[in-house]
């Protein structure tokens, strides 16, 4: 059919406002997300660990319990900074293979089919685009982290005879808090991985050599260079000493040895500006033609 | 009748065209080692493997070497070698090396040429295999020659006279022999994942948990892992440290040729198996 009228004008109707068209991509790549069984099945298994993290606090709150267990031992099953720090690394490291399995398929899939250009061509930026993903796995690692982690707080102060609640607060604190950039820089990180790897099974291992690879190297230049800033590279490390200091535990490092709060904080913000680089670098509205 | 049986099977080995099988062999390990070594996509691969000995050559340039710390720098050799190479490096760049070799070709929609090809699929399997192993262990094998030696040269003349003596050069061919066994067995694991699973990667990160719990196992449980092969070869041992030291369990010291033949035993039985899984493959490109 010919077109003869060409006197096009602009839409001048109403107009949804910006922020709902991030949450438009947010569920699509929520839905995506959860389409797998895999991805339930990780995350049922991710949960596991609270149901056992949850007896532990029903039993060293039920005196009967207690008394038939630790026979008088009292420090046995203390719910303290220590307990809670266990569960924070507990459910950082699910979250990880948990990344590994859900970023490749928020961004792999739109690279290899070149369907980023289409994508972008609608009334959202590359912000946007990215925001929606972000948000997508954030809440998805939300809900296996600080989440659960609240709850079982919560549990422990309902059960605790005492005003266990008042005198720990900078536990439930920590847990959020550290949670969160835990979370936040998993999820800048799986979605900049999933960016530069075509293949959604290349990238999953990508995501764990991230993590690994420097830490081993980390370690090999601690080691060689006799300094403890190699330490700065292994990021589950870095990482423990940060909750251990946001939640109040015990250090566990010898003092000579201890990194610096100011210097993990910079290291994880280099790694963030490194990820959202390698994301501006890659999210661009343009299609690989090769042949 | 098993005399019978076996001069059939003799007679069945005799008569296959050898030198043709030979020939394919060689023409498919060189396109493939090729992709494997000089491609773009391979940097990372050069990266894991050099990465200890870039900085082993800044401490070679930049730090004092006192003879006191010759022991020490043995000890650091060892540690690299068993909790870097072993447990990453070989690890992470034997699953890429090899995961790529079948399912990569898949991702690719090219292993149908391959099929259609007048090529057994065994020798296609085992003419991959053969080209991830050269791949993998021209570079680890390089670069833990290349850490032994910086390490020592960094000592004068008294580092050259180690790194030349009995016990040097030793130290050196166990390192060597660690590689040599990682890289083929790892490589014969990845290959049978990635034939067996569309994301190999979960599995492979399953068998990375088992290799770093494998040391609190019983002794038979501990049969199951390639590290545990190779810790037995160890020149240097490293014990592991907090509740990992109380857990480990001590199994009975293994010689090497034992631990090497076992190590090779397990790599061939993967293979056999991997040659019987890929006569039965199947390729759905629509569910890659």
């Amino acid at each position: 059919m010919s077109v003869y009228k060409h006197d096009y004008r602009a839409y001048t109707g109403e107009v949804t406002p910006l922020w709902t068209r991030v949450n438009v991509l947010a569920r699509y790549a929520f839905s995506e997300a959860w389409s797998s069984k895999i991805t339930v099945t990780l995350f049922t298994l991710s949960l596991a660990p609270i149901i056992v993290f949850l007896i532990l606090i029903y039993v060293a709150n039920n005196p009967i319990a207690r008394a038939l267990i630790t026979r008088g031992n009292p420090q046995a099953f203390a719910i303290d900074a220590k307990f809670f720090l266990k569960v924070i690394e507990m459910q950082s490291w699910c979250a990880l293979v948990v990344t590994a399995w859900i970023a490749p398929r928020l961004i792999s899939f739109d690279l290899s089919d070149n369907a980023l250009p289409i994508l972008l061509s609608h009334p959202i930026s590359r912000v946007g685009y990215i925001s929606g993903k972000f948000i997508a796995l954030f809440s998805s690692l939300s809900a296996i982290t600080w989440f659960p982690c609240l709850l079982l707080f919560a549990y422990q102060g309902y059960s605790s005879a005492e005003h266990w609640t008042a005198a720990n607060l900078p536990i439930a604190f920590g847990l959020l808090v550290g949670s969160l950039i835990w979370i936040a820089f998993l999820s800048l990180l799986g979605l900049a991985l999933s960016s530069w790897v075509k293949w959604r099974v290349v990238a999953t291992g990508v995501i764990f050599a991230a993590v690994f690879v420097p830490a081993g190297v980390g370690g090999i230049v601690t080691a060689i260079m006799r300094t403890k800033w190699g330490f700065l590279l292994n990021l589950p490390f870095i990482m423990s000493l940060l909750w251990q200091r946001l939640l109040g535990a015990p250090e566990f490092m010898r003092s000579g040895q201890s990194i610096p709060t100011t210097a993990i904080v910079i290291m994880l913000g280099l790694a963030c500006l490194l990820c959202i680089a390698m994301l501006n670098a890659r999210i661009r509205a343009r299609e690989v033609v090769r042949g | 009748m098993m005399n019978a049986k076996a001069e059939a099977f003799k007679d069945d080995l005799a008569q296959q065209p050898w030198s043709l099988y030979l020939t394919q062999t060689r023409r498919l390990t060189v396109i493939e080692l090729r992709r494997n070594l000089v491609s773009w996509r391979a940097s990372w691969i050069y990266f894991l493997a050099f990465v200890p000995t870039l900085i082993i050559f800044i401490h070679l340039l930049f730090d004092s070497h006192p003879q006191s710390t010759m022991s020490d720098d043995s000890n650091v050799l060892a540690g690299i070698v068993q909790l870097y190479y072993i447990r990453l490096g070989i690890f992470f760049g034997c699953l890429g090396i090899f995961s790529r070799l079948i399912r990569g070709e898949m991702i690719e929609r090219s292993l149908h040429f391959y099929l259609l090809a007048p090529v057994r699929r065994e020798i296609l399997l085992l003419s991959k295999f053969i080209a991830g192993s050269v791949s993998a262990l021209l570079l680890f094998v390089t670069a833990i020659v290349a850490d032994f030696v910086l390490m020592y040269a960094a000592y004068g003349p008294a580092g050259r006279a180690y790194i030349l003596s009995a016990t040097g050069l030793a130290q050196l061919e166990a390192y060597v022999a660690i590689a040599v066994l990682a890289c083929l067995g790892y490589g014969a694991v990845f290959l049978l994942l990635s034939m067996m699973f569309r994301n190999p990667t979960p599995a492979a990160m399953l068998v990375l948990g088992w290799e770093a719990i494998n040391p609190v196992m019983p002794s038979l449980l501990q049969k199951l892992s390639v590290a545990s092969y190779l810790r037995h070869m160890m020149p240097v041992s490293i014990a592991g440290e907090g509740i990992f030291a109380l857990l480990t369990v001590e199994t009975e010291p293994v010689s090497g040729w034992v631990a090497a033949l076992g190590l090779l035993m397990l790599t061939a039985v993967v293979l056999i198996y991997s040659c019987y899984r890929i006569r039965k493959l199947e390729i759905r490109y629509t569910t890659e």
